[in-house]
């Protein structure tokens, strides 16, 4: 959009008006004369005797009071006053800040609490930069650094000085615009009421103080200078592993202070797989970057690496791998991918060949491949590695498929896809077999073109656990007198073993940096309250190098009116490293001296291109040169020991990381109520079983068992997992079992990231720690073997927004082929002539898949005034001239105008939920809690249906089918409603008026997608979780019923229930996130997928103002669209024959979802296409692809006669089959499976 | 024999002094009372014991003006106090949400749209007995028709509140009426659910018109009964309140004769009467038809399947019928045995005349379950023969079940004499057929939508006790204000019932052999010499 150039940094002196220059001019002397400098007026800028006049006047006593407090304060740490230059030092600046909350507080100043970075401040008066116009909101760059290494950069929608959302950087080159869940979700983080708000220290009599971050810095230095003398000894600092110039640059002075200090780089969930791999294989640790592209890379194997999710490439991975994936015409390719994995994973779900396989076989998987694979490669130097690996033992075991193997491996070895594959490992394996994955790679030719190495950084590439585990010895030899965390929570997170909790209690002096509360800052003897990274200054390193700015967007909003701010973890590492309490910490500081070396010449002008663009020019690292060393990865393999199956008595677990992320984000509700991959449960991590295993250890669900018969229908009863206890390595967690096809047999899979106890009102007790069972050092990796499982006493409730885990054979619906088959049948169309009405109309490749190849196209006996081509089901059909306008003095609307609509590509769409995000953080939509989801009320606007086909144990396919209001041409919503609060816009919009919506929810029951949603209660406007009147005595009257959450562990009662008249409203800090173009709906209203309506209109208006005929392509994008890292979603003007979505429209693979009920929805899906190996499929999906299209005559009717496509044979073939069918739904092994145990269906 | 002139014997009649010409040897040897005579040519007694005018007159005004029967305000205060705290759930879920009901996006309706369609049933038997057998001249109906008449208001009554309550904001269901406002917006008059409001309204007030002007002339009764009391210093029974002075009878005669509208019994209040009440019989009679096939327009028109049926508007009609007959049977069987002298106004010939229009309309609504099935397995289309099949066999089976039983199965005993004059039987089957078709509302709406289009997006509807509050609470409604109607208004049309009682014949007294004659219709039994009874009785 227009607004994205703009950047608070880019004063537009040139612009102002003439009378304005000179005091410009002042305001930037006095900006970089001295930082301290802050003015919020001309007088106060030039220091007038008549502001200071004004000033004591005003406010004589509250200023001199808090003057006089904090040199008390300064005094008490032995520092004098008057340091940092100028007038005044500190005191001046406090002083001044003061004023800003009072003028604020006296209404003299339009935004309270919204300011600008101290050092181009602006006041929100008539002074404002031009370009803020009171409505509209800014876009300002930024980046974000991922918890788990890495960074996005990102473009932040302010309105007003409040950030409201968070955009991909299209700039950035890791995101090119998208943008992943986590960094979408990150700025509900910064308006979580449950925030650290001030700094506590704990202290022995008088229990918890809240101090002020003066007293704080005060006592840290002079506690800090005792080490001084050591050079460090005792003292310790856990930090968390973000991938930052700027703070490995304050480290670095951190480390020379005192040399001898522990620094552990933390970050819980990684393992040292990769780092150790590459520097086995490379001889230094590397970054692994993905580089996929249509015309290099074919094949692609991943051994357990979900390299499209929850990693730091996973944009650039999405976005690449997308590509190579997409199929536009009969003549494109696209590619292959095989996935070996343990449980079902972004990642798995694209696979055109999955093998399940538990995590410790998978490294036997990996070593036969490479037998297999290497000889017949010939590349020099491998030889040492070929005898290695004929000298590990690798214990056979049925469950690695050596079809599935040798087949893949031959796809490998191809010559027409020589340097056209590639191999990628997972967490699960140790270092030698990514290193092995390297290896291959270089004799595969791949290195280079479809991945690349860029260098690590040792502390990313330090082992988190390891050291975390010499640092509890210490802690444990009482070596260890000050721990300081900063951005970690090892009392929650380190590994089961450590009892990190007690250590951490032994520990004399204690500080925890964090911005959200948790266990840590709950447990040290000083909890300090960070600043958000959308309130500071900062800056990032994606993994292909590129370094890009963090500027902040708001000022601290838990940060005293007077006094110091709260530090960013940059600011405090470097507050660390400075000798005094009155060292100036200035992150923008910081972060300009570190880039004035990167940046060189004309910084200046660098640097605000920088902060403008969100990333520094020149800095992605070229990929380095490297060579394998195939004698290192000979040596490394030669010790590999590889486990035998895993059994009933020896589990293999694999750990994951789940929506929360290592825990970090599990007060951010919207990452709770996001569905998990592949289980679609929410607010959850049950520990994941197969099926068959379940059964073998008496771990099914319960409704599945036949004691518990069919009477969860008249009580509500969800669906019951049951509790078992795991124990590993000495270590035992109790926590819920649930099931999950496609899982490795005998393997558990357990997601990190759930069980907080110390986290805030969302968090709190959801879910279950599984770090307990992490081992530590050693292992390295994210799975283990000898786990076991024995049932406990206990059920626990599982929320999943859907229960049904088939397709019931209604193949329609997700359509899927095999590549071959649309290569040859793609182009054709078939003509449908309907007998009765004499219409004629055509079917595409799509279409022919559907109903409407073999039922008769159904005609609206209502004209439609925006649409005359009646009972035209074909949606390309839309710019046709109407059949019949002789009678018609106008053309039909549809002819003129722009027409909205929206295509979805299920081949690249992988599931990964970002598109739920944006939409929640856009649309305003409100969470609701475990229970509510449990009862079918989740809020999602867009919604990703997840369907299985195949054997329950081993699924064909995952299907993924995101669902958002289609906008029907012929909405079955519209002709319902009684008060025309949902009628039809003449852009083809199918509105919704919440203000004349009175809930009927006719429209809900007459919407064939089932995407209407109703605000039952008011979750909206009261707040989540939040407090009513009688709290404490209604709790003694009704026990114990699961709370909000199903946590128990802050309401009892499910506050929803309350009268809203009773409970907290939504406070102020999360209204601010709220986007002020969108109502917030109260309780009673029906509400759904607007095409961001929002956005259109907003474009509207910019047009209109810049005299454009219409809204160009491309101007703006949904906001599902635009975060949607596989461009899956396509957005914009059907009308416009040019436009990408009208060429989408128009392509082979799209159809309308349920097409055959007149509907003509807007937006239309697009066929799965699937890319087996044909070697690898059995003859009759083979089969399959010479006729794809056999749709039985008779819809599961045996009393209609075969004709021509009934004649085929039958049901012998494995569940590929996309058609109706009775006997695939009775085959369906998922089908009654999922009515028996999710307790939806019934008798057994 | 004495010689008494026709003239004054019919004056005497109509005096209420003499009866009529039936006497107690007519009486059927097998049941005891005639009423259920098998001989075509002979007319069963719809009044039985050869009461007077008189005696009918007493008798029934007697139920609203002698002390209630002990048990009455027990039962008032009972079901009274259901309903009070049914309002107070309603009240909750007004202050709270909708989602105090089980409802979820799946399941948009539940109950709330099950008890609307289950009152608005129960709505149809009051104006089918008084305007369609009115027209069909079925003169049995007079028996019946006033409570069920009272029923039908009552049950409109219960049935306007849910679609009232059910809206997710209660306090804007005004917005569904086509009001004037500046704004210009109107009501989508394509919505069924408008459609509805219309229907109901109309039903309402037209079965309300109905049943009022029907009393107006038993109003009269009352207030002409109390004024006469008044006027000869009778006891007019109790004094209302200890130290307050008015008599039951001064308000009797006050509100009475309020709501009696002034009517004096003169020949032209007569026939102004009649005319009105045959031109509202003609109005009513297609809103019996109308209303239902409205309501089940709002599943008609839709596009789910299991709702997208063309059949519904005369299967539901049928319906209704079926359970509104039910219900006024499970009242009017209590009543008649708690209320002195009710069996002899309501003998067993009208509860056999309801038992087998039950019998007939079960079997519709039978055949309509069974078409069901075969249009969706004849339709080819898949959702539609899977949400078919869904009933019988998903989850909600016995929902389903319970309806089959009850609906069809239950009301195949009426096929056996015995069961259909034995008022327990038909009891027992009324409160099957009214469970049954609450559950035919519940089958058809939940299990449709429960499992629509989108396997993803399945669910299941569960009550919660607010659900279940909030129906209790309609029927504490319908039972406290049927208890407040037996108690104080003219529970049976004794103008019409004298009309077809054997002393309104205009035939003069005894064995004059005229009798059979065509006079008055079916107005009495023929009265027919000794040879005719042996014929009857030989049966």
């Amino acid at each position: 959009m227009s607004q994205i150039d703009q950047c608070p940094s880019t004063t537009k002196g040139e612009k102002k008006r003439a009378g304005k220059a000179e005091l410009s001019a002042m305001a930037r002397a006095a900006g970089t004369v001295n930082g301290n400098r802050v003015w919020r007026s001309v007088d106060e800028l030039a220091d007038t005797s008549e502001f200071r006049d004004f000033l004591e006047r005003e406010f004589p006593a509250g200023a001199s009071e808090l003057d006089r407090a904090t040199r008390e304060d300064a005094a008490m740490a032995g520092v004098g006053a008057g340091v940092g230059g100028g007038v005044g030092g500190e005191t001046r600046r406090d002083f001044i800040k003061l004023m800003g909350a009072s003028i604020a507080l006296a209404g003299a100043a339009t935004i309270p609490g919204c300011r600008r970075p101290d050092h181009k401040i602006m006041p929100y008066s008539k002074d404002v930069p031009e370009e803020v116009i009171p409505g509209k909101p800014l876009f300002y760059a930024t980046s974000f650094a991922r918890p788990d290494g890495g960074a996005e950069g990102l473009l932040v929608e302010t309105h007003e000085g409040r950030p409201t959302k968070l955009e991909g950087n299209p700039l950035h080159p890791i995101n090119r615009g998208k943008v992943s869940t986590w960094a979408l979700a990150s700025i509900m983080g910064l308006y979580d009421p449950d925030r650290l708000k001030m700094v506590i220290e704990s202290t022995l009599h008088e229990g918890k103080v809240g101090r002020s971050e003066q007293a704080f810095r005060a006592a840290a230095s002079s506690h800090l200078k005792q080490y001084d003398a050591t050079g460090g000894e005792g003292l310790a600092i856990i930090a968390s592993k973000k991938s930052s110039p700027s703070r490995e640059a304050a480290r670095q002075q951190v480390l020379a202070r005192w040399p001898k200090a522990t620094w552990v780089a933390y970050a819980p969930a990684q393992t040292t797989g990769p780092a150790e791999g590459t520097r086995l294989a490379f001889g230094s640790p590397m970054n692994e970057v993905l580089n996929m592209t249509r015309e290099h890379t074919r094949v692609i194997l991943s051994l357990d690496r979900d390299f499209l999710h929850k990693e730091p490439g996973e944009i650039p991975n999405a976005i690449s791998f997308a590509a190579t994936r997409l199929v536009l015409t009969t003549a494109d390719d696209m590619s292959r991918l095989y996935v070996v994995e343990s449980g079902y994973t972004v990642t798995g779900g694209q696979a055109d060949h999955r093998l399940r396989l538990a995590p410790s076989r998978i490294t036997a998987l990996a070593v036969e491949l490479a037998r297999f694979l290497l000889p017949k490669v010939h590349e020099p130097g491998a030889e040492d590695l070929i005898g290695a690996l004929a000298g590990v033992a690798v214990p056979a075991g049925a469950d690695i498929d050596r079809h599935f193997l040798e087949e893949c491996a031959k796809d490998l070895l191809a010559p027409e896809n020589r340097g056209k594959t590639l191999i990628v490992v997972g967490p699960s394996q140790p270092a030698e077999v990514h290193a092995l994955a390297c290896a291959l790679n270089a004799a595969l030719d791949n290195i280079g073109k479809s991945v690349s190495y860029s260098p690590m950084s040792e502390e990313s590439a330090a082992p988190s656990l390891a050291a975390l585990e010499t640092l509890a010895a210490k802690i444990g030899a009482g070596q260890i007198s000050t721990l300081v965390c900063i951005d970690t929570n090892p009392v929650y997170d380190a590994p089961g073993h450590l009892n990190f909790g007690e250590l951490f209690a032994k520990v004399p002096t204690t500080i925890a940096h964090n911005v959200e509360l948790n266990e840590t800052n709950n447990a040290a003897t000083w909890s300090v309250n960070a600043a958000h990274y959308l309130e500071s200054w900062g800056d990032t390193q994606a993994i292909d190098g590129t370094i890009a700015p963090v500027q902040p967007m708001i000022a601290p909003l838990y940060g005293p009116a007077v006094g110091l701010q709260p530090m960013s973890d940059l600011e405090f590492i470097t507050f660390l490293a400075s000798a005094d309490v009155a060292a100036r910490i200035d992150g923008y500081e910081i972060v300009r001296a570190n880039w004035r070396r990167t940046l060189g010449t004309n910084f200046d002008r660098s640097w605000r291109r920088a902060l403008h663009d969100g990333v520094a020019p020149g800095t992605g690292a070229a990929a380095q040169a490297v060579s394998v060393n195939y004698g290192a990865v000979g040596a490394g393999v030669s010790g590999l020991k590889v486990a035998g199956v895993p059994s009933a008595a020896a589990l293999d677990v694999a750990f994951v990381i789940g929506n929360p992320g290592d825990g970090r984000y599990a007060n951010v509700a919207w990452l709770q109520e996001l569905p998990e991959v592949g289980t679609r449960t929410v607010w959850d991590n049950p520990v994941l079983l197969s099926p068959a295993t379940a059964v073998e250890l008496g771990l099914e669900p319960e409704a599945f068992t036949v004691e518990n018969p069919s009477n969860v229908y008249t009580e509500p009863k969800y669906p019951q997992a049951r509790m078992a206890e795991i124990t590993l390595g000495g270590q035992s967690v109790k926590a819920a079992v649930w099931i999950m096809p496609g899982m490795a047999d005998h393997t558990l899979l357990m997601t990190l990231g759930y069980g907080r106890t110390v986290a805030g009102r969302v968090a709190d007790g959801v879910g279950f720690n599984l770090y307990g069972l992490r081992r530590g050092a050693g292992e390295g990796s994210r799975s283990a073997s000898g786990a076991t499982i024995a049932p406990v006493a206990g059920s626990h409730m599982i929320a999943s927004t859907q229960n049904h885990w088939t397709m019931e054979g209604r193949t329609s619906i997700v359509r899927a082929v095999d590549l071959p088959a649309f290569k040859k049948f793609g182009d054709e169309v078939q003509k449908h002539t309907d007998e009765f009405y004499g219409r004629e109309s055509q079917l595409n490749f799509a279409e022919r898949l559907g109903e409407l190849s073999h039922t008769p196209p159904n005609a609206s006996i209502y004209e439609n005034p925006y649409n005359r081509s009646i009972g035209d089901p074909d949606p390309a059909n839309v710019q046709k001239p109407p059949d019949d306008n002789i009678h018609q003095p106008t053309p039909p609307l549809y002819l003129v105008g722009q027409q909205w609509g929206m295509t979805i590509d299920q081949t690249t769409c992988n599931g990964c939920g970002a598109c739920t995000i944006a939409c929640y953080s856009e649309n305003n939509i409100p969470v609701v809690g475990k229970k509510e989801v449990a009862k079918g009320r989740e809020m999602a606007w867009i919604r990703v249906d997840r369907y299985f086909t195949g054997d329950v144990e081993n699924p064909q396919a995952m299907l993924h089918q995101p669902v958002l209001c289609v906008h029907c041409e012929n909405a079955p919503c519209e002709t319902v409603c009684p008060v025309n609060a949902t009628v039809h816009g003449p852009e083809g919009i199918n509105y919704m008026t919440y203000n004349r919506c009175i809930g009927t929810r006719y429209c809900a029951n007459n919407c064939p997608y089932k995407v209407r949603r109703f605000n039952f209660f008011d979750y909206g406007v009261t707040k989540f979780n939040g407090d009513y009147l009688g709290h404490d005595l209604l709790e003694q009257v009704v026990p114990n019923t699961g709370g909000i959450t199903g946590s128990g562990a802050h309401n009892k009662i499910n506050p929803n229930l309350i009268p809203p008249r009773l409970r907290e409203k939504l406070d102020e800090i999360s209204r601010m996130q709220k986007n002020p173009d969108v109502t917030v709906r109260s309780r009673g209203v029906m509400e759904k997928c607007s095409y961001c309506i929002q956005r259109i209109n907003g474009a509207k208006i910019e047009t209109k103002l810049q005299n454009l005929k219409g809204i160009p392509e491309g101007f703006f994008q949904t906001a599902c669209q635009q975060a949607c890292p596989s461009n899956s979603i396509v957005f914009g003007d059907i009308r416009n024959p040019d436009s990408a979505v009208s060429k989408m429209r128009g392509n082979a693979r799209s159809y309308a979802l349920l097409g055959y009920l007149n509907t003509r929805p807007r937006t239309s899906h697009m066929v799965r296409v699937m890319n087996p190996n044909p070697k690898l499929v059995d003859e009759a999906r083979r089969h399959s692809w010479e006729n794809p299209f056999h749709h039985e005559p008779g819809h599961g009717d045996p009393g209609h006669g075969p004709d021509s496509h009934g004649a085929e044979p039958r049901p012998s073939e494995p569940g590929h089959t996309f058609r109706f069918d009775k006997h695939r739904r009775a085959e369906d092994g998922g089908y009654a499976l999922s009515l028996n145990v999710l307790g939806a269906g019934g008798r057994a | 024999m004495t010689t008494v002139p026709p003239d004054q014997v019919m004056a005497q009649r109509l005096a209420g002094i003499a009866r009529g010409p039936v006497a107690g040897r007519d009486l059927d040897p097998v049941t005891g009372d005639g009423t259920l005579l098998d001989d075509p040519a002979v007319r069963p007694p719809l009044v039985l014991n050869n009461r007077t005018f008189g005696e009918v007159t007493d008798i029934i005004c007697g139920y609203a003006e002698n002390p209630a029967p002990r048990w009455w305000l027990p039962a008032l205060m009972f079901f009274g106090s259901i309903a009070g705290l049914g309002g107070m759930f309603i009240g909750y879920l007004v202050i709270t949400g909708i989602g105090t009901w089980g409802l979820n996006n799946q399941v948009d309706w539940a109950w709330d749209i099950t008890n609307f369609v289950f009152w608005i049933g129960i709505g149809h038997a009051g104006t089918l007995i008084s305007a369609v057998l009115c027209l069909l001249k079925q003169k049995w109906r007079t028996a019946v028709n006033r409570s069920a008449e009272a029923m039908t208001i009552f049950a409109v009554i219960c049935a306007a509140t849910f679609p009232g309550i059910h809206v997710g904001r209660q306090w804007m269901a005004w917005m569904l009426l086509p009001l004037p406002n500046s704004n210009n917006i109107w009501p989508n008059f394509r919505s069924p659910l408008l459609w509805d409001v219309f229907a109901i309204s109309t039903y309402g007030t037209v079965s309300l018109l109905f049943w009022y002007m029907g009393m107006i002339p038993d109003l009269a009764t009352l207030r002409d009964r109390a004024d006469r009391r008044l006027r000869r210093q009778v006891e007019g029974g109790p004094i209302l309140l200890p130290f307050v002075p008015i008599r039951t009878d001064k308000i009797r005669a006050f509100v009475y004769g309020f709501l009696a509208l002034g009517w004096r019994f003169s020949g032209r209040h007569w026939h102004r009467y009649e005319a009105a009440y045959l031109v509202l019989a003609g109005i009513s009679t297609p809103l019996v038809l109308s209303v239902h096939s409205i309501v089940s327009f709002d599943f008609a028109t839709s596009i789910l399947p299991g709702w997208h049926t063309t059949i519904f508007p005369p299967y539901f009609v049928a319906g209704a019928i079926f359970g509104g007959f039910a219900m006024v049977l499970m009242l009017l069987i209590p009543a008649r045995e708690l209320y002195p002298h009710m069996k002899d106004f309501l003998t067993l010939r009208h509860l056999e005349n309801m038992a087998k229009i039950i019998l007939v309309t079960g079997m519709i609504v039978g055949f309509a379950y069974s078409m069901e099935f075969f249009i969706a397995w004849y339709s080819g289309n898949d959702y539609e023969l899977y949400a078919f099949k869904n009933r019988a066999a998903g989850p909600y089976w016995w929902a389903y079940w319970t309806m089959i039983s009850c609906n069809v199965l239950s009301p195949q005993v009426f096929w056996v004499r015995r069961f259909r004059t034995s008022p327990f039987i038909i009891f027992l089957v009324s409160l099957a057929v009214t469970i049954g078709m609450w559950f035919e509302r519940f089958v058809i709406i939940v299990t449709s939508l429960h499992r629509a289009f989108l396997p993803a997006e399945w669910g299941m509807f569960h009550p919660t006790p607010v659900d279940i509050a909030i129906f209790t609470a309609s029927v504490g409604v319908f039972v406290t204000l049927f208890l407040l109607f037996m108690r104080f208004l003219p529970v049976f049309a004794i103008a019409e019932l004298k009309a077809v009682m054997p002393a309104a014949s205009p035939h003069p007294h005894g064995h004059d052999g005229h009798g059979g004659d065509g006079h008055a219709a079916g107005a009495a039994p023929h009265n027919g010499h000794a040879p005719s009874l042996p014929a009857k009785g030989a049966h």
